[in-house]
């Protein structure tokens, strides 16, 4: 595989400087120093692209091993006649050969200077240095030399750098944002955070290392684009180009020092005062002085200073050795550092690496420690390391959780069905079967399994604390698996249990109470159930705390309060981005999605519920997934993105049945019927599931349903509406039913307070619907001057709506009097202002267009309207509203 | 940039919304304190070139998810810009006054999340461009 493009970037003011090097004409030439791998040979190369892209001759030189042994060899292109003939002496004469290269190159270019690019200094045979030099310093040629950094530099560079004629440029890794930067014009589009920090992690800014990890990346299929987002599915393998890469950097090194190299790689970092007695005196200031290796002060620890090297040389070794090296190290550190200790998990890692049989006892404890840290791939490997006769229950939930993080849900249900089976505590039996009723829910997408161990546990259950957990348990089973109403009964029955209990409480109160319309309850669990887990920790079994989040976003969307969601929202995103909490993750782009879409800012949701949608894909949660997949149908249809809208339908179908938010998901298929203009097929949709919606208890949900009934079928939903806005607290809910009885009823000024309503809350959509139909009932009225404010208002309203095409917005379609030549989104905004009478200055001025851009844009639109003035403009609108 | 980042660029420029104008202001004034000779490559009247600058900056912003359709504005407007004289460096100071204009006017909701995402952006953007200007400027000799 290979990328489209590898452009060069964070470069641009060494290009300048060869640029005016070569410009000026008192420089022979530029030398670019660096490491290996930092580009040197690539901006070499750039520069004599552009001296030839400005019509300069280019040759490129490079020496080899085989050319260093040839005098003159590297450079024979730059000699019309060969290396020249023996004179009488037995010599060849350079003097004389050099001069005939000089003018024949003068007489081939006609006197332009030939840019000749000389790769890898060191390589070049003294001969041809020679004849470079003699060639710049006569200007038949400007110079462009890369040296690498440590290597001897050649007289030649010295000499001409002494008499100022030699422009040096220091070339250095590249920083985090240039690295950002080429990944997104290599890739041609967004990464996901936690991938975009591995490639910098990895590369620390080496761009030739960096290049080879995205190809090795892109080869293995570790790096893929889902929905148009880069996401990382594996770790970052190591290429044989890559240990090739590495092995040119370390190739050279005297035994004690790789052996050093070595031993950090595989158990780094290590104690300074540790290898100054194991390693024999100056390797490590050699290999320190090399730029290989780091040493902290503060912790007196020793690090590989490039973390590529630790993973190549390591992929470079052989078993033997690394066997050797860490049981050795795990010897010493097991001596050094008696059980219990926090080096157990390294111990036991190493042990493991080394292919041997660790303790159990160790193992186990090793995996306690890497799950405080989260990282479930250890916990995994050292779980799966202990004996199945010796896995304990502990044991069994340790690994049986993290499976589940680790989207391996079938295992997981076999090692939690197994761990049930041994003798445990309470407590212990307890979060086995709570992270199995989990994985059930979450990842087996099978809600009534998820109930009937919930169900078995609490038949069995003595205490009293643990059976009110298990309550809240299956409530929170019940409000993810769709029935809200029903959670909330079963909450009705739990008041008391400890900190632990509130804390599930508040997961799966939140949302039913937000489903059920009552939001400011809602709004408050969520936050104390947030700071309750704070205080709580972080334990096996229970959710991760920032979904207390998410469900404050969900709970603030139901009630209306748009931007309050929104800010939250992407608070809580940043920090579990930066955690890499793929179910949290998950949810707050699925939230930030509904937000938006409520928001009417479709192109925006349709970006996040595809990010959503990819995020399920590689953690592996189908029905998650399901719902990312209906938003994502939905904002292609609110776009009129018909074709789209079909392949995310059939991408969905695919999905496991997943019963949260279920009638929401059914807006989906009501918009996409709408979209193909079947609207038969759409009302009855929206009707069934907002029929579902009232009998699991999504009030807010329900009129959702029922209100796009209305936007996309004109259906009469003021009764039902005006209900749900009386049994809920959500001025969401309210605008909703005064809309629908105000469009009933034709009222304008009712219409234009629906918009009011809708605009106060960020709804720019719904007020945009609004407001046109507070248009044509003024025009109906016979009110042409507020017919036309209400038009300028919903006009200027679609503005923020990002393209949407919903039928609420065909009055401003219609318009458009031919369907064959549409105007454009421009020209109708402009002609929306116009027909207002405002001069085209005003326009100007206020869409920040010149005027003359304005009258051109109105031009066109005559010409489709067939019009030719200002007035016949209004009349022609004035018939279409 | 990942897809957050992309979305705190655009909302952070829809909340400038009537502000615009006085953040484009800002940003000129910033940016001639920076480098006061900058001030004769404006030959334009400086009322219609903040106009313009706010209309190019809008058309970036939402083109900011579009790699493809970002790529043929910014090498176009990189390529005119080489023919006015402006340098890499000068970059550096655009993207600089850029930031603080933008940070003057937005207050505390340009935090840091936000101040990376856009200066991520401005990177891309100032990076292209120069591509765009390289393309189209000849080295003389």
């Amino acid at each position: 595989m290979t990328l489209p493009r590898w452009p060069i970037v964070g470069r641009r003011p060494e290009l300048e400087v060869f640029e005016r090097a070569l410009g000026s004409g008192e420089r022979a030439g530029l030398a670019i120093y660096g490491r290996a791998g930092v580009g040197k040979t690539r901006l070499a190369d750039e520069c004599a692209g552009q001296a030839a892209a400005s019509g300069h001759p280019t040759e490129r030189v490079a020496g080899s091993r085989t050319t260093a042994l040839l005098p003159l060899g590297a450079v024979v292109a730059l000699l019309p006649d060969g290396p020249g003939q023996l004179g009488s002496d037995g010599q060849v004469n350079t003097v004389a050969l050099f001069e005939q290269a000089r003018q024949a190159l003068h007489d081939r270019h006609r006197g332009r200077r030939l840019v000749t690019v000389a790769d890898d200094m060191a390589q070049i045979d003294p001969a041809s240095l020679a004849l470079l030099g003699y060639l710049a310093a006569r200007r038949a040629i400007f110079l462009v030399a890369t040296v690498r950094t440590g290597e001897p530099v050649p007289d030649l560079l010295t000499d001409l750098w002494r008499d100022g004629r030699l422009e040096r440029i220091d070339l250095h890794d590249l920083s985090r944002a240039h690295v950002d930067t080429l990944l997104h014009l290599a890739l041609g589009g967004p990464i996901e955070a936690g991938a975009g920090q591995e490639f910098w992690a990895a590369s620390r800014g080496n761009p030739l290392y960096l290049r080879e990890l995205v190809l090795g990346a892109l080869q293995s299929g570790a790096l893929v684009d889902r929905s148009g987002v880069w996401h990382l599915e594996d770790p970052l393998p190591a290429t044989s180009r890559l240990l090739d890469l590495v092995e040119q950097r370390i190739g050279g090194l005297p035994p004690e020092a790789r052996s050093v190299v070595e031993l950090l790689a595989l158990c780094q970092p290590v104690e300074l005062s540790y290898l100054e007695t194991a390693a024999p005196p100056g390797v490590l200031e050699l290999l320190e002085r090399a730029g290989l290796v780091t040493i902290t002060v503060d912790d007196g620890q020793v690090r590989l200073a490039h973390p590529l090297h630790a993973k190549v040389v390591r992929a470079g070794m052989p078993r033997l050795r690394v066997r050797a090296v860490l049981l050795a190290q795990a010897e010493r550190l097991a001596a050094a550092s008696p059980a219990p200790s926090p080096a157990e998990l390294r111990i036991a890692v190493w042990r493991l690496d080394a292919g041997g049989r660790p303790d159990p006892a160790v193992l186990i404890r090793g995996a306690h420690l890497a799950r405080s840290a989260h990282d479930f791939r250890t916990v995994r490997r050292l779980m799966e390391a202990v004996p199945s006769g010796q896995l304990d229950a502990v044991g069994a939930l340790l690994l049986g959780e993290a499976l589940y993080e680790l989207g391996a849900f079938d295992e997981s249900e076999r090692v939690l069905a197994l761990g049930q089976d041994l003798p445990s505590s309470e407590q212990i039996a307890l979060q086995l079967a709570v992270t199995r009723a989990k994985n059930a829910q979450w990842g087996l997408c099978q809600p009534e399994k998820a109930l009937a161990i919930n169900a078995a546990a609490r038949a069995v259950v003595t205490s009293a604390p643990l059976a009110e957990e298990l309550v809240a348990d299956e409530a929170s089973v019940l409000t993810f698996s769709g029935h809200p109403d029903r959670a909330l009964v079963v909450l009705g029955r739990t008041a008391g249990g400890g900190r632990r209990t509130r804390v599930v409480r508040a997961i799966a109160g939140a949302v039913a109470l937000a489903a059920a319309g009552r939001t400011a309850e809602a709004v408050a669990l969520a936050q104390a159930g947030y700071a309750d887990h704070v205080a709580l920790g972080d334990e096996p079994g229970i959710a991760h705390p920032a979904m207390h989040v998410v469900n404050q976003v969900f709970a603030l969307a139901e009630a209306g309060r748009l931007a309050e969601a929104e800010q939250v929202a992407r608070a809580g995103a940043e920090i579990v981005a930066a955690q890499r909490v793929p179910i949290a993750q998950i949810w707050f782009a699925v939230n930030f999605g509904r937000v938006a879409i409520l928001q009417g800012r479709v192109v925006t949701a349709r970006r996040f519920y595809a990010e959503a949608a990819g995020l399920c894909q590689s953690s592996r949660f189908a029905g998650s997934r399901r719902v990312a997949l209906s938003g994502l149908a939905l904002a292609h249809a609110m776009l009129g993105e018909t074709d789209p809208v079909t392949r995310a339908l059939v991408e969905r179908a695919a999905a496991p049945a997943f019963g949260f938010l279920g009638p929401e998901q059914r807006l989906a298929d009501g918009w996409a019927a709408s979209a193909a203009r079947q609207p038969a097929e759409a009302a009855e949709a929206l009707r069934s599931a907002a029929a579902d919606a009232a009998s699991t208890g999504y009030r807010v949900t329900e009129s959702w349903l029922l209100h796009d009934l209305m936007r996309t079928g004109g259906e009469d939903v003021s009764g039902r509406l005006r209900e749900l806005a009386d049994e809920c607290d959500s001025p969401l809910v309210s605008a909703r039913a005064r809309h629908a009885a105000a469009a009933q009823a034709r009222d304008a000024g009712e219409l234009t307070g629906a918009a009011d309503d809708f605009e106060a809350l960020g709804a720019m959509l719904l007020a945009a619907e609004a407001a046109g139909e507070a248009a044509a009932a003024s025009s109906r009225a016979g009110d042409r001057r507020a017919a036309a404010a209400s038009l300028r208002r919903s006009s200027a309203l679609a503005a923020a709506c990002e393209g949407a095409a919903t039928p609420g917005l065909f009055h401003l379609a219609t318009v458009n009097a031919s369907p064959a030549a549409p105007l454009s989104g421009r020209e109708r905004e402009i002609v929306l202002l116009a027909v207002t009478g405002m001069a085209s200055k005003d326009i100007a001025e206020r869409l920040y267009l010149s005027v003359r851009t304005v009258n051109n844009h109105l031009q066109h639109a005559y010409a489709k309207l067939g019009v030719t003035s200002r007035a016949a403009l209004a009349q022609a609108l004035g018939s279409a509203i | 940039m990942t897809p957050e980042q992309i979305i705190l660029v655009q909302s952070s420029f829809e909340r400038l919304g009537p502000d615009l104008p006085a953040m484009t202001a800002l940003f000129y004034q910033e940016l001639f304190q920076r480098d006061p000779s900058l001030r004769p490559l404006f030959t334009t009247e400086m009322g219609e070139q903040r106009v313009k600058f706010a209309q190019k900056l809008t058309e970036i912003v939402q083109t900011m998810p579009r790699l493809g359709e970002l790529l043929t504005h910014t090498r176009a407007l990189g390529a005119r810009h080489a023919g006015y004289g402006v340098r890499a460096a000068d970059y550096r100071t655009v993207g600089d006054s850029l930031i603080a204009a933008l940070a003057g006017v937005l207050g505390e909701e340009f935090d840091t999340a936000t101040r990376e995402a856009w200066e991520l952006a401005f990177n891309i953007v100032a990076e292209t461009m120069l591509e765009g200007a390289a393309a189209a400027r000849p080295i003389s000799s």
